[in-house]
């Protein structure tokens, strides 16, 4: 009896902001991307948006049974799923199936699944555990920033080679924004940042050998001249531009249409958006996006125990980083490193990740009415 | 979980900045935003309604290549191609009509072609017809308004100048194809694309790197009907992306005599067959020719079927490389290396005496020399001069075929040569260890008789041959061929000079060395050598040894004496003849194999004088004359001396006769 009163008291209770949020988002999303692939002359492209809804469906559901797990129990389990999540990531490079030139999936019979996506949650539940572990009543300084820095780094190496750099950097700059957060001590921030700038510098003006510099731009240049970056980052903002204010309108989009933008569905959502619904547009969808990242904040503020707390930094770092790095490169404010944007972007691993993580913010938000 | 509140609160204040970084990174990106759309949005909006940036790639010239005397031997010609770009293919039906017309081409061809393609972003260019006309070209630009979204395309061919001479030496490029497409990118860390020519053959795939430049970009600004305005004006929005020139691929001069190339490519034509020629004191190649061949151009300017199939289908398999990528029982060729071993362990002198009958017995198994009655007494430059098999299959009894198999390696047998070349046949020398290895039985007496006289498990390439005479032409020096002079750039400055190689120097004694080359001088010099009826009077002072390898090993002695031509052509032997000189001075090693031709002498050895002639008269025009006189003399004397044989046969005939006559008038009268 008091069992089935606990359900019904839990779900009178059950905190449905994040969701609510993320579906409103998703549903910008689904329609921009009708409007992206609409007029692609290919069926493969066309049916994309069906398959989205379906895999949102499944990201979402997966989502809701993720939210009713305990927070002690990722405490309890960080390691051993960073652990084995690491062994996937070395089984990808062993016997990983290409995709694209880059060894991401691992088949598994029919699932199959890229380990590099669950990594950034992995690094954050290792990285929470291990500071909440670790003197939290303190400031962190340089001693502090090692086994963090070697939790965060690995696994980044390891996705860096598949190669896939901008999942790598995301978990680098997840690792700094928890860092950030766990107080560490100014002056070491700006010690870390003044040597790192200088030790990479000093590395490539002096360390490397001429043609290993050589090689190192030639590599650089031509990953981005593989996908025409150079000529994309172009196209994208003329799309960009062209919508002005109030934008050309829902499907008037002549970038989409002509082609123009190839990786149109994946990381270049943000630039047919743009041209389509203006200035305004692009305002309200920041909006949105600015209330989940502060829905996070808020609530890393309000849980209960402090490995909680850093869990929803982690969480937030990872929707921040991926929206600020996907709309900065599409407005040619960095290099182009082909970064989807959460829950606007084709593709069903990233919004499983995404379902997950809106799947542990809830379940952190839920157990403050039952500790 | 005590005190977690106060953890959790002393962190608020990075809560609130990790707030404020939300909001500066918003700020910035809406700042930018305001930029593009509202600064910068009119000046888009223009490009994106009228106009449209499109990158052209420039592609570079691909380095040329020279003779060793400096004369153009590969260059690059423009070709065109007519391409269709689908983002401004309008007017469909009329466009298609007008472009079939002008083309010659039906109309659902170009279709195909297109539908092939519909998977490729509309703003890239489809290629409808390669290799058109200048014609075409011309009607293509002047109909241009009828033909919306077809332009004309540039590319760069490669032109071979000799056509088939020497095309298994400098190969071919052709288009990658999707099988080397990730090989080749890891090999070179570059992003090839499908499209992209590289050398697939030859000098052109082993050189590529060298002789491929680095192709450049630019920007073009066309029109809504994709015509090209002008060059693209300087906008800082478009800062960052900026032309980028090609950078022509590096030259080559080869070490190859472009005369000897020819003269041995027109000596071999309609044979199948390879001849080499090396320079003894460098190991520079100075021709290299196999045949049947091809025509590399056909390659670049993209193959036909029909002329793809004629290849493929041909017997005799023009692709294949007969120098370096196919090797040979060398046969009597051998017989120099067995005389050295012979002489070097001190087995023989040049009188020892070795009885030819023309058969000999070991064991069950009877060896028989190429002359059915034997060659009687044979010392050793008698069996070298008129390659009597029976006597070095006796004497090589006393030699242990291991310490043979050294002799072989010091000359370079059973080793590949190293030559800068894909796909090189190693040969091979058989020691006891490697034939217990491969068929797991022990060595056999009777092998060594064969291998010998090369027969058996000896196999050597063309190259191989020549190199080892080259070995005992200089003296002792194995080098490493080399087919490359120099790399130089289309400013004249020299990138790479390439010096000879040694592989490694042998020790032979001066009195084996004269020995031997005094017995190969005469087979090509002495009235009785297997060389000499071809290659007297051209003024050559050639020392050499012609062999023949057996296709099929014969059953019987009835048709062990066979006449060769007699056969079905796929059991005739193949003929070798491998050469150096001049006598006083030995300069060139030429090596020539002809496959089923019967004899070293008179199917190879005219190759060889064809390609050593051309040499003498460019590079020792004097001596060549006034060996011309000497070797004439030689000849003319022979005749004389034939014809008095002859003359005196002739008359004890009609003695005999006479007396004969007289003999039965005798007897009439009785």
């Amino acid at each position: 009896m008091n069992l089935k009163i606990d359900i019904v008291n839990y779900l009178k209770k059950y905190d449905l902001s994040f969701f609510g949020i993320v579906i409103i988002i998703f549903i910008i999303g689904i329609l921009n991307l009708y409007s992206a692939t609409h007029a692609a002359n290919k069926v493969v492209l066309g049916a994309i948006y069906k398959k989205q809804l379906i895999m949102f469906g499944v990201a979402m559901g997966v989502g809701f049974l993720v939210s009713f797990i305990r927070p002690k129990n990722y405490f309890r389990f960080a390691y051993v799923l960073y652990g084995l999540n690491i062994f996937a990531l070395i089984l990808v490079l062993i016997m990983g199936n290409k995709a694209l030139g880059a060894q991401r999936w691992l088949v598994l019979g029919p699932i199959r699944f890229q380990p590099s996506e669950m990594m950034k949650i992995s690094v954050v539940l290792a990285l929470a555990r291990w500071y909440t572990k670790n003197n939290p009543h303190t400031e962190t300084g340089l001693k502090e920033l090692v086994v963090p820095g070697l939790i965060a780094l690995f696994p980044a190496m390891l996705i860096i080679v598949e190669p896939d750099l901008g999942t790598g950097l995301i978990v680098l700059l997840v690792f700094l924004m928890i860092a950030f957060y766990r107080r560490l001590k100014w002056k070491t921030i700006i010690i870390v940042s003044i040597m790192a700038a200088l030790a990479g510098g000093v590395m490539f003006e002096f360390g490397l050998k001429n043609y290993q510099k050589q090689r190192i731009l030639t590599f650089l240049d031509d990953t981005a001249d593989a996908r025409g970056t150079g000529y994309n980052a172009i196209q994208s903002k003329i799309a960009i531009g062209s919508g002005q204010i109030f934008g050309k309108g829902y499907k008037k989009s002549s970038q989409a249409s002509l082609n123009y933008l190839p990786e149109n569905h994946t990381d270049f959502v943000f630039s047919i958006f743009n041209e389509e619904h203006g200035l305004l547009g692009s305002i309200l969808l920041l909006a949105l996006y600015g209330i989940l990242f502060f829905r996070f904040l808020w609530l890393s503020t309000s849980v209960l125990r402090f490995f909680d707390s850093l869990l929803a930094i982690g969480l937030m770092s990872i929707f921040f980083f991926h929206t600020v790095v996907n709309m900065g490169m599409v407005m040619g404010l960095m290099p182009i490193v082909g970064l989807p944007l959460p829950l606007m972007s084709y593709g069903g691993s990233s919004l499983l990740t995404f379902g997950v993580c809106i799947g542990i913010a809830t379940g952190l938000s839920n157990s403050r009415n039952f500790f | 979980m005590f005190g977690e509140d106060e953890i959790i609160r002393s962190h608020s204040s990075r809560a609130h900045a990790l707030g404020n970084v939300i909001l500066i990174a918003f700020a910035i990106l809406l700042s930018r935003l305001w930029y593009l759309q509202i600064y910068k949005g009119p000046d888009l909006l223009e490009w994106s309604l009228k106009n449209r940036l499109r990158k052209e790639i420039v592609k570079a010239p691909r380095g040329m290549v020279f003779s060793r005397n400096g004369q153009l031997i590969v260059d690059n010609i423009p070709r065109f191609d007519a391409v269709l770009t689908p983002q401004y293919f309008k007017n469909k039906d009329n466009t298609l009509k007008n472009l079939s017309a002008i083309l010659n081409m039906p109309v659902e061809k170009i279709k195909k072609r297109m539908l092939k393609k519909s998977t490729m972003a509309s703003y890239k260019p489809i290629i409808i017809k390669k290799n058109i006309s200048r014609k075409e070209v011309a009607l293509i630009e002047t109909e241009n308004s009828d033909l919306h979204g077809v332009s004309v395309e540039t590319f760069i061919s490669r032109e071979y100048r000799d056509k088939e001479t020497g095309a298994h030496l400098l190969g071919y490029i052709s288009e990658i194809n999707k099988k080397q497409l990730p090989k080749y990118k890891k090999r070179d860390n570059k992003n090839y694309q499908l499209g992209d020519f590289i050398g697939q053959f030859g000098l052109e795939e082993q050189l590529d790197t060298t002789l491929r430049g680095q192709n450049g970009h630019e920007y073009v600004e066309v029109d809504a009907l994709g015509r090209k305005k002008k060059h693209i004006k300087k906008d800082n929005l478009f800062a960052g992306i900026e032309n980028k020139r090609s950078v022509p691929g590096l030259n080559v001069r080869l070490t190859i005599d472009r005369d000897m190339q020819l003269s041995g490519f027109k000596a071999l034509e309609g044979k199948v067959g390879g001849a080499v020629a090396v320079s003894l004191k460098t190991g520079e190649i100075l021709a290299m020719v196999s045949t049947p061949s091809f025509d590399p151009s056909q390659f670049s300017r993209g193959l036909s079927t029909e002329y793809w199939s004629s290849l493929v289908n041909n017997v005799d398999n023009p692709l294949r490389d007969r120098t370096i990528q196919e090797h040979y029982s060398p046969g009597s060729t051998f017989k120099m290396v067995t005389a050295v071993a012979l002489l070097e362990e001190g087995l023989i002198d040049e009188n020892t005496e070795i009885k030819c009958t023309g058969k000999f017995k070991l064991g069950r198994r009877n060896y028989h020399c190429w002359k059915k009655y034997g060659h009687g007494k044979v010392k050793l430059f008698k069996a070298l001069r008129e390659s009597c098999n029976i006597y070095f299959q006796k004497l090589s009894l006393k030699l242990d075929i291991d310490i043979l198999a050294k002799y072989a390696r010091m000359f370079g047998f059973g080793l590949k040569s190293g030559i800068k070349l894909p796909r090189e046949v190693s040969g091979l020398f058989p020691t006891k260890e490697w034939k217990k290895k491969r068929n797991g039985i022990d060595w056999q007496l009777g092998e060594t008789l064969s291998c010998a006289i090369g027969q058996s498990f000896v196999l050597a390439s063309p190259l191989q041959m020549a190199m080892a005479y080259s070995v005992l032409g200089n003296g002792g020096t194995l080098y490493k061929p080399t087919l490359v002079k120099e790399v130089f750039s289309n400013s004249g400055e020299i990138i790479k000079r390439i010096e000879p190689v040694i592989t490694k120097k042998i020790i032979i004694s001066e009195k084996t060395q004269r020995l031997v080359k005094e017995g190969l001088y005469q087979v090509a010099n002495h009235p009785k050598g297997t060389g000499w009826w071809r290659s007297i009077r051209k003024g050559l002072q050639l020392s050499g040894k012609t062999g023949t390898s057996q296709v099929k090993s014969a059953s019987s002695s009835e048709n062990l004496y066979e006449k060769c031509e007699n056969k079905d052509y796929n059991d005739r032997h193949h003929g070798h003849f491998i050469g150096f000189g001049p006598k006083s001075d030995p300069q060139v090693a030429v090596a020539a194999t002809i496959e089923h031709g019967c004899h070293g002498s008179s199917a190879a050895l005219p190759i060889v004088t064809a390609i050593m002639s051309t040499y003498m008269k460019k590079y020792l025009p004097n001596m060549q004359k006034e060996f011309e006189i000497l070797e004439k003399k030689v000849f003319a004397k022979e005749m004389a001396k034939r014809r008095k044989i002859k003359q005196r046969a002739d008359e004890e005939k009609e003695q005999k006769k006479k007396l004969k006559e007289k003999t039965e008038e005798i007897l009439e009268v009785i």
